[in-house]
């Protein structure tokens, strides 16, 4: 699939996501100039739940394909893709390099295996849900609010 | 939704009125008392109610003492359902099928295990993988893993971790019939195949505690329980097998919502029809993933047993160690009531609540038959964990159900601002707890103050006389993911 990528002015460090506190769980604000910009930051923004992404180097690569009638199961199957690649394989993304047309996404996820002798351990994300989910453009900017089960 | 709708019963229960929300089919009644209901969530009474709509719900929608707002159905929330017009919901199973807790007897009283308590810490902390990341000891290839999946606990005895009288003292015998592998996705399969034999994170544990309450001196002693007696109890359940089994099935039960036209007042509880084939689909599936838990309990019990008989250079007879139960709190089973007057089938969710038979009851092993079923509440690590009996009023009430443990009542971030400059770890080191965990933040997440008081908690189910307390054991080890 060919996708041609805008290139824009990222959002400030603290900008692309944010936790929010939730009884028992965890959520993400993560935001966005784009779309493919704000299912960067939601990936980036798990694996910074999980651990310290500043120890991991992008040296492994792995390719994502899903689809979904719309961007919000999109977003969460996305997330969910990423789990399973930590949980059964301990593969940590650090670089997202994702396409979106309509609602297929594609991705090439740069990032490294998990150490837990090494690697910071933080959550373990069982899953992203529905839960309080929601996905708005709001002024230019694209702002989701995901809450994980831990 | 206002609060001042709710109508205190007695001491210890609060009805959420059928007028609370539109669509309600019945009431809503929660187990609690005036201290637990100032802790009440707006959000979890609402998820009350919510269930309360739900198509072939049988009797009230449940909520145990430890509520608090979980995926669509509360956590501590009961619902049971008409298996000719009911539903099954993975939101009223949770993310960690059969998650529950086991506990284990000895011949050992505090005294000889207090001066090597620190060791045995470490040596369980090496023995039990733990923690984000961490990979068990077993490698299942995949014939195996079909195996662990029909067979549960089953196939850990048969592979070398404990012994067939463990089973009989294992809710439904470690092992529900009716998995069916074929239903699981290679995720599933690729997510438990190095998580066998794993405590995993969060509020799992395994703990080292003595007794130091009897409440009940003939069941304790029907039990093999006594004062100053050393406990082990492993709380922990499927896994990454598990979450992927819920993942992949709310998929499938977000469509069958569409396809067979129920309305709900939160997608969460996305359903279907029990005698549907998404929900036999899912039933077959979710049994699997129980087993894989019941297997995981019973190889991390031989961890234990091995751990101490390392550590205090001891045999198998001379430590006296062995199974007084396991439980499930976090599962969906189709199980024989009798609702007014007539004996019926129900599909009974328990998500974060944990069945509590009474004496009598033919699922009973025979030594606990005069009794009732032990029901194993693990409370923070700090304070205490309890042993209840099932009773008759639970069945009557509560569908055989009861409480599971403390619930939270601090957000993550609360607890980890909380325990800001302080050294957890010290903290419960100078209590007598000494604790070994994976995470860095672990301890301040799980640190006392961010659970309900379990005592209040087992203080109202014992009260409303849905189970009865038996023991109160306290801990001194503690293992953390």
């Amino acid at each position: 699939m060919h996708c041609l990528r805008l290139s824009k002015k990222q959002l400030d460090e603290g900008r692309k996501y944010e936790q929010l506190d939730i009884s028992g769980d965890v959520g993400l604000r993560i935001r966005g100039n784009t779309m493919e910009e704000l299912f960067e930051n939601a990936a980036s923004g798990m694996f910074e739940l999980i651990t310290d992404t500043s120890q991991i180097k992008a040296e492994d690569k792995r390719t994502v394909v899903i689809d979904a009638d719309n961007y919000e199961t999109l977003l969460i199957r996305w997330l969910n893709e990423l789990v399973f690649l930590f949980d059964a394989h301990n593969f940590v993304g650090k670089v997202f390099d994702i396409c979106l047309s309509e609602t297929i996404l594609s991705a090439v996820v740069r990032g490294a295996y998990f150490d837990p002798k090494v690697n910071e351990r933080r959550l373990l994300v069982k899953a992203a849900t529905y839960h309080r989910l929601s996905l708005t453009k709001k002024d230019s900017e694209w702002e989701a609010e995901v809450v994980f089960d831990i | 939704m206002p609060l001042e709708k709710l109508r205190r019963i007695n001491a210890v229960k609060i009805e959420v009125p059928q007028d609370y929300k539109p669509g309600m089919r019945t009431k809503g009644i929660i187990y609690v008392d005036e201290v637990l209901e100032k802790e009440l969530e707006a959000q979890s009474i609402a998820q009350v109610a919510n269930v309360a709509t739900l198509p072939g719900i049988v009797g009230a929608s449940l909520a145990m003492p430890d509520i608090h707002t979980g995926y669509g159905f509360t956590i501590g929330g009961v619902a049971a359902f008409d298996i000719k017009d009911g539903i099954i919901s993975p939101g009223g199973v949770g993310y960690d099928i059969n998650c529950g807790v086991r506990l284990l007897r000895s011949n050992l009283k505090k005294e000889d295990v207090i001066p090597r308590v620190k060791d045995l810490v470490e040596v369980l902390y090496n023995q039990i993988p733990s923690g984000v990341g961490s990979k068990g000891k077993i490698r299942l290839g995949h014939e195996d893993e079909r195996k662990l999946l029909l067979k549960g606990a089953r196939w850990a005895v048969e592979n070398g971790f404990g012994s067939r009288e463990d089973l009989e003292y294992t809710e439904s015998g470690g092992c529900i019939d009716g998995a069916d592998p074929d239903l699981i996705s290679q995720r599933a399969y690729e997510r438990g195949r190095a998580q066998q034999g794993t405590l995993g994170s969060g509020n799992h544990f395994t703990e080292i505690q003595y007794i130091d309450e009897i409440y009940d001196e003939k069941a304790a002693e029907s039990l093999g329980l006594f004062r100053d007696q050393i406990t082990v109890m492993i709380h922990t359940g499927s896994r990454g097998f598990g979450h992927q089994v819920c993942t992949d099935f709310l998929e499938v039960m977000e469509n069958a919502v569409k396809k067979y036209n129920i309305e709900l007042p939160d997608k969460e509880l996305a359903c279907a029809p029990y005698n549907s084939p998404e929900a036999q689909d899912y039933l077959s599936a979710m049994k699997a993933a129980a087993n894989y838990a019941w297997a995981n309990r019973q190889c991390i019990m031989h961890w234990v047993k091995e751990s101490f008989m390392q550590v205090l250079n001891a045999g198998p007879n001379a430590l006296g160690m062995s199974l007084i139960y396991d439980v499930a709190h976090n599962i969906a089973k189709v199980e024989e009531h009798t609702v007014g007057g007539r004996k019926v089938k129900l599909i009974v969710h328990r998500k974060g609540a944990t069945r509590a038979f009474p004496p009598g009851h033919p699922e009973l092993p025979n030594a606990y038959k005069s009794i009732g079923q032990p029901v194993l509440i693990p409370g923070d690590m700090g304070r205490a964990s309890f042993v209840l009996l099932g009773t008759e009023m639970a069945m009557q009430e509560s569908f055989g159900s009861t409480c599971h443990g403390a619930g939270r009542v601090m957000s993550r971030h609360q607890a980890i601002k909380r325990a800001k400059g302080r050294s957890i770890r010290r903290e419960m080191e100078d209590k007598g707890i000494f604790v070994r965990s994976a995470g860095r933040e672990t301890l301040a997440e799980e640190m006392s103050e961010a659970y309900k008081d379990i005592s209040n908690v087992v203080d109202v189910v014992h009260k409303a006389g849905i189970s009865k307390k038996v023991a109160r054991l306290r801990p001194i080890g503690v293992i953390k993911g």
